[in-house]
């Protein structure tokens, strides 16, 4: 091709564009450009192509394919720019585009989505391409990475324990069991549509029983976790395949233990093992352990039985595995992190509490919340009323904190889809932080 | 005011949707439908895309996605029962080309579909699960045209006669073939498979089967696995040509069960040209093809190898056990050394140096030498013999290879504690005459003894060489501190350390009067440079350098043993001796003394006395003269005494009886040293860890080991348990 009949000439809603074929190949094939310009259509057209769109958002796309960069002047509403893409194929290209490669320290708040819901919220969780959903009492309301809202979804309208995202089409969704009905337990749902696609059965003995689920976690080779509490003491962790739906394992809890309680499930690939925490105050204790299914076996424990009658500020209330670093980072109630080393038998260390507390007990808010942590590629998060901090490095320093004014406390956060997402408890709001595309130069 | 009141207007419901032109879906679908008719009848040139996107897009945007979907299946759907009906018409070969023709054309006509309806594809599809445009468009090519029941069976016909045809030799349009087979493959996996590669390797293997038996009936062995070589590698060319790469393994191993598998004993045991006949004319060729082919099927290899085996065991079992070929030592070695190389030889070429093959060549030499009990005594013979003169003029480094190869067939030996015994035998008798080749050589072969079998087994063997060293050295200093005897005869005498010789009982005989003077000499001058010794004279194993004068004048030098040094020098002062006479004379054992006379007497040419009568064995009442007519060439002569260079039947009793005794020690101390950790052990258990200590020296016999145990016991080195008899327990 030449270098003149590189050079097109558009008609867009009567405005006249003028770019090369050459810009136009970054859309790629799947899209109308790549048709348009396929050999199978006849492109005989004398010298102008009419296309019959708003020519504003084909400006700032065809600034997207020359540049790669999103701008987006104030005159023209997201939402149609989002349908103008869709039109072109391009959606893919806007949603690469809008925002960076996630990065704790480079955060800054994109949006904050107000809340309709009742009752304080329960969790939220980061769908994997940039959406999120949010638990408030019985219903999930799921929200695409253009944070448009689908339909809700429910299972039974019970009171919904946690959430997560198989991938970016599919929700698992596990909720408490009403008495005697059979309702409840653990739920596959279509993050678009909100339809239930799958329920989740847990036999004992080859009897099917109904049970309420608890924390959720999932594995790389596509197993769910949930803590199940059964009425006739089946407490424990139940294992399914994602794909087949069938339940491949049962870890029953022991005597003096707690799993079927379970306020947090890790999954940690390079140990093979999932992490179950079980913590004040739902318990009077807190129960730390790291179960291997291969051989059924509890390899590693932790509690503070014992432990606590002194300090009663230093009382677990979160637990993440670092596997990086062999250890378990736990928080207590003043935001104090903590660390226990994995390579030491649980059963006798103690916590070691980083000096770092924060004289804040005076300034305590009227609904307090309890801190919550995240892991993210080496920098650890964590919440604290209605700020989070994040900490790097090998010793955790303390790098910046993300804070917001109204809204109330931070009941929870969730990244992912290099989006950090959080839930205020009073106004059921949630604030959605990114990383701005890297800079020019 | 009153106006409005009466007018009594109605206000109507704010309530009716905003509704589209009702036609609109169907003008739009109709344009649609139109433009894809073009595009199957190849008239696409006056579409625009453009417009025909946005109809697209409109269609779905106002929820008519549903209809745009059906409708578009249906026209496909139309369009492919009419190509299937134009395919099916055409005849013979441009079936296949027709066939050809209507795929691609679908294919283009699909892709354009699939641009016009992305819209849809990316939304209404996505959000409804359904299958998207493409896939469907192969679905419905499948469901119209591929499973169409006119054309199903004679597509497959078609094509497995096409293979047929190219198998017996013709040419076919290969690019036709891999463009028909690569359109089951873009319909899926499931439709290759069900659809073409399940019925061609059932037609393969139906053919196959006819053509092997065919092929048996007819051909040779070598014959056979040259045109199955051929067979597998056509077949591997046809899955790179127009097959799926994922079909090889399965038509390879169809070839491999009809051809090769199912064939296997019939091959190898094929009179006149199997295994055993390649193996007997060395055939590498069609040996490596065997291997390469056997390999490719379970328990292949193992059957050759086994054939291998049995074959290798039974020639090697007659080999050593035949009388005939054990006459010669140096050529029953040689002989099982050619074989080692010949099959080192074949496993190397043709069997790829497979580590199986050579564990089975060695356990068969392993096996079948030790069948023979004389094998050590050989193997050291051949040695001898080397070492002697078989290495004059070789390079070191094939000295090397020989020692090597000798060395290889020392580690089959059971017994290497027999050979041990003969090697130090015959290493004696050469350093003592003198006639070892090379050095080299000789401490070569210790060290490889030494590597091999530890320092205990060779430290006599070094003792000697320290031996032979010494003694030169102390010969020097006799002569140094006796320069007076430089004139008369010369005496070298070698000293040798008890115990690290094989020294037989000593019975010494009188020398003649010159000698026995030097002797005393020696001995003084000996015997004040090292205190506490003791000196023997072992003349049995002597050798002298005598010069004579014969009748007519001529001078020669005789290289003689002492003892028939002895004997001629009793000549220089009497003509005519009868044999009592020699031997009172001399008090040479009877013997040694008759087998001495022998060889003075009555070898040809080296007859340098004559006996009389004239016969070849000497008796009591002989007597002897000097042999005035000898004449010889040479001025040197070697007068060599008649040795058995095998040993003759009660001298390997005796080596066997002195074997047997070197073992009981051996035997009891392996015995106290397992003992001596264990503490208690029972009798079973016992014998198998002597045996497993032994092993590298020799085979021990349980009812020797359980001989030793009682002798231990009597010497209360052990002692029975008091409960259980079978368990034997350490005494410290």
């Amino acid at each position: 091709m030449g270098l003149s009949n590189d050079r097109i000439r558009f008609n867009v809603g009567g405005r006249i564009f003028e770019t090369t074929a050459t810009t136009l190949a970054n859309a790629g094939r799947d899209s109308f450009f790549g048709a348009l310009f396929d050999e199978n259509w006849n492109l005989s057209q004398p010298e102008v192509l009419f296309i019959d769109r708003n020519p504003d958002c084909f400006a700032v796309l065809l600034d997207l394919l020359r540049t790669g960069d999103l701008n987006i002047p104030p005159n023209i509403p997201e939402r149609l720019l989002h349908k103008e893409a869709m039109f072109y194929g391009l959606i893919d290209h806007l949603r690469t585009a809008k925002w960076g490669p996630f990065d704790g320290n480079r955060l800054h708040l994109s949006r904050s989505v107000t809340g309709i819901a009742p009752g304080d919220g329960t969790a939220i969780r980061a769908g994997p391409d940039g959406g999120c959903c949010v638990a408030h009492g019985s219903v999930v309301h799921v929200f695409d990475w253009m944070l448009e809202e689908h339909p809700t979804i429910n299972l039974d309208y019970q009171r919904v324990n946690d959430v997560g995202w198989i991938d970016s089409g599919n929700i698992v969704l596990s909720a408490c069991e009403r008495l005697g009905r059979g309702d409840g337990g653990m739920g596959l749902f279509s993050s678009s549509s909100g339809e239930l696609r799958y329920k989740f059965q847990v036999s004992h003995d080859n009897q099917i029983k109904s049970y309420s689920a608890g924390a959720l976690s999932f594995s790389p080779d596509s197993k769910i976790f949930t803590s199940c509490k059964g009425r006739s003491n089946e407490y424990g962790i139940g294992v399914w395949d994602q794909i087949t739906g069938k339940q491949l394992d049962f870890f029953y809890e022991s005597p003096g233990w707690s799993l079927g309680d379970a306020d947090k499930l890790q999954w940690l690939s390079g140990k093979n093992c999932l992490l179950v925490a079980t913590l004040f105050p739902r318990k009077d204790n807190c129960y730390i352990s790291l179960l291997d299914f291969r051989d059924k076996n509890m390899v590693w424990s932790w509690s503070d039985i014992g432990f606590l009658a002194t300090a009663e500020e230093k009382r677990v209330r979160d637990a993440i595995a670092m596997e990086e670093s062999n250890s378990i980072c736990v928080v207590n109630e003043f935001e104090d992190l903590g660390f226990i080393d994995l390579r030491m038998d649980g059963g006798g260390s103690s916590v070691r509490w980083s000096s770092r507390s924060r004289l804040m007990k005076s300034k305590m808010p009227d609904e307090p919340c309890y801190p919550k942590l995240a892991l993210h590629e080496s920098q650890l998060f964590s919440s604290m009323n209605d700020s989070i901090s994040v900490f790097c490095g090998s010793d955790w320093v303390l790098t910046s904190r993300l804070k917001r004014s109204y809204g109330g406390s931070i009941c929870d956060f969730s990244i992912g889809g290099d989006r950090l997402f959080a839930l205020h408890s009073e106004e059921n709001v949630f604030d959605v932080w990114e990383t701005l595309p890297p800079p020019i130069i | 005011m009153s106006n409005q009141k009466k007018r009594n207007f109605q206000i109507e419901a704010f309530k009716h949707r905003v509704v589209v032109d009702p036609k609109y879906a169907d003008k739009t679908w109709q344009i649609l439908e139109r433009a894809i008719h073009q595009i199957y009848n190849q008239d696409a040139s006056g579409l625009s895309f453009e417009e025909l996107y946005r109809n697209a897009y409109n269609m779905v945007l106002h929820k008519f996605g549903e209809k745009l979907y059906t409708g578009f299946i249906a026209t496909m759907t139309s369009h492919l029962k009419e190509k299937s009906k134009l395919i099916e018409a055409a005849q013979g070969g441009s079936f296949l080309e027709e066939l050809n023709k209507k795929w691609n054309e679908h294919n283009k006509a699909l892709e354009m579909i699939r641009d016009i309806l992305m819209y849809m594809d990316r939304t209404y599809i996505e959000s409804t699960k359904k299958t998207h445009v493409h896939p469907m468009g192969l679905n419905l090519w499948r469901d119209n045209v591929v499973h169409f029941t006119k054309i199903h069976t004679r597509l497959l016909n078609t094509l497995l006669d096409l293979v047929q045809k190219e198998r017996t030799g013709e040419v076919i349009d290969r690019g036709l073939m891999r463009n028909v087979i690569k359109m089951f493959m873009d319909l899926g996996e499931s439709v290759y498979q069900e659809d073409f590669e399940k019925p061609f390797l059932d037609a393969s293997s139906e053919f196959y089967k006819v053509e092997s038996q065919e092929f048996i009936e007819s051909c040779d062995c070598g014959d056979y696995l040259k045109k199955a070589e051929k067979r597998l590698t056509e077949e591997i060319e046809r899955v790179a040509h127009y097959l799926d790469a994922k079909s090889e393994e399965k038509i390879t191993s169809v070839v491999e069960k009809e051809m090769i598998a199912n064939h296997m004993q019939r091959l190898v045991h094929m009179e006149n040209s199997g295994l055993v006949n390649m193996l007997l004319n060395d055939k590498y060729d069609d040996l490596g093809r065997m291997y390469n082919l056997f390999r490719r099927v379970t328990n292949g290899l193992v059957t050759v190898r086994d054939v291998m085996t049995s074959h290798l065991r039974e020639m090697g079992k007659q080999l050593v056990t035949d009388p005939e070929k054990s006459k010669d030592p140096v050529e029953f070695v040689q002989r099982l050394l050619d074989e080692r190389d010949k099959y080192d030889k074949i496993i190397s070429t043709a069997f790829g140096n497979d580590k199986t093959f050579q564990n089975a060549l060695n356990s068969s030499f392993e096996y079948f030498i030790n069948l023979n009990a004389r094998s050590p005594e050989f193997i050291s013979l051949f040695v001898d013999d080397k070492l002697r003169k078989g290495l004059k003029g070789i390079a070191d480094v094939d000295v090397e290879v020989i020692l090597d190869k000798v060395m290889m067939l020392f580690r089959y030996l059971q017994e290497k504690d027999v050979f041990e015994k003969y090697y130090k035998q015959h290493l004696a008798k050469r350093l003592l005459s003198g006639k070892t080749v090379s050095d080299e050589a000789e401490r070569s072969l210790i060290v490889k003894l030494k590597t091999e079998c530890g320092y205990q087994f060779t430290s006599k063997l070094e003792g000697m060489f320290t031996d032979m060293k010494t003694s030169e050295d102390t010969m020097r200093g006799f002569y140094g501190s006796h320069p007076e005897l430089s004139e008369g005869p010369t005496l070298i005498v070698q000293v040798l350390t008890t115990g690290s010789w094989p020294t037989q009982p000593a019975v010494p005989c009188n020398l003649p009067a010159e000698v026995s003077v030097l002797c005393e000499k020696f001995r003084s001058y000996y015997l004040g440079t090292h205190t506490g010794r003791r000196l023997s004279w072992q003349t049995n194993m002597g050798t002298a350098d005598i010069k004579a004068i014969f009748g007519k004048g001529q001078k020669h030098e005789l290289n003689v043993s002492t003892f028939q040094m002895c004997v001629l020098m009793l000549f220089n002062n009497s003509d005519r001796l009868s044999y009592k006479e020699i031997e009172q004379a001399t008090e040479i054992p009877a013997a040694d003394l008759k087998r001495c006379l022998q060889s003075l007497a009555c070898v040809k040419g080296k007859n340098v006395i004559k006996k009389e009568p004239m016969s070849k064995d000497i008796g009591e009442e002989d007597s002897f003269v000097v042999n005035d007519k000898f004449t010889s060439k040479f001025y040197k002569v070697k007068i060599g005494t008649v040795v058995a260079q095998k040993e003759t039947e009660p001298e390997k009793q005796e080596t066997r009886q002195r074997v047997e005794e070197d073992r009981k020690p051996q035997i009891e101390a392996a015995i106290v040293r397992i003992m001596k950790s264990r503490k208690i052990l029972d009798h079973n258990n016992i014998i198998a860890e002597v045996t497993k200590q032994l092993q590298p020296r020799f085979l021990a016999n349980p009812t020797e080991i359980k001989k030793r145990i009682e002798s231990l016991i009597e010497r209360d080195f052990l002692e029975r348990d008091s409960t259980d008899r079978k368990l034997y327990r350490y005494l410290a």
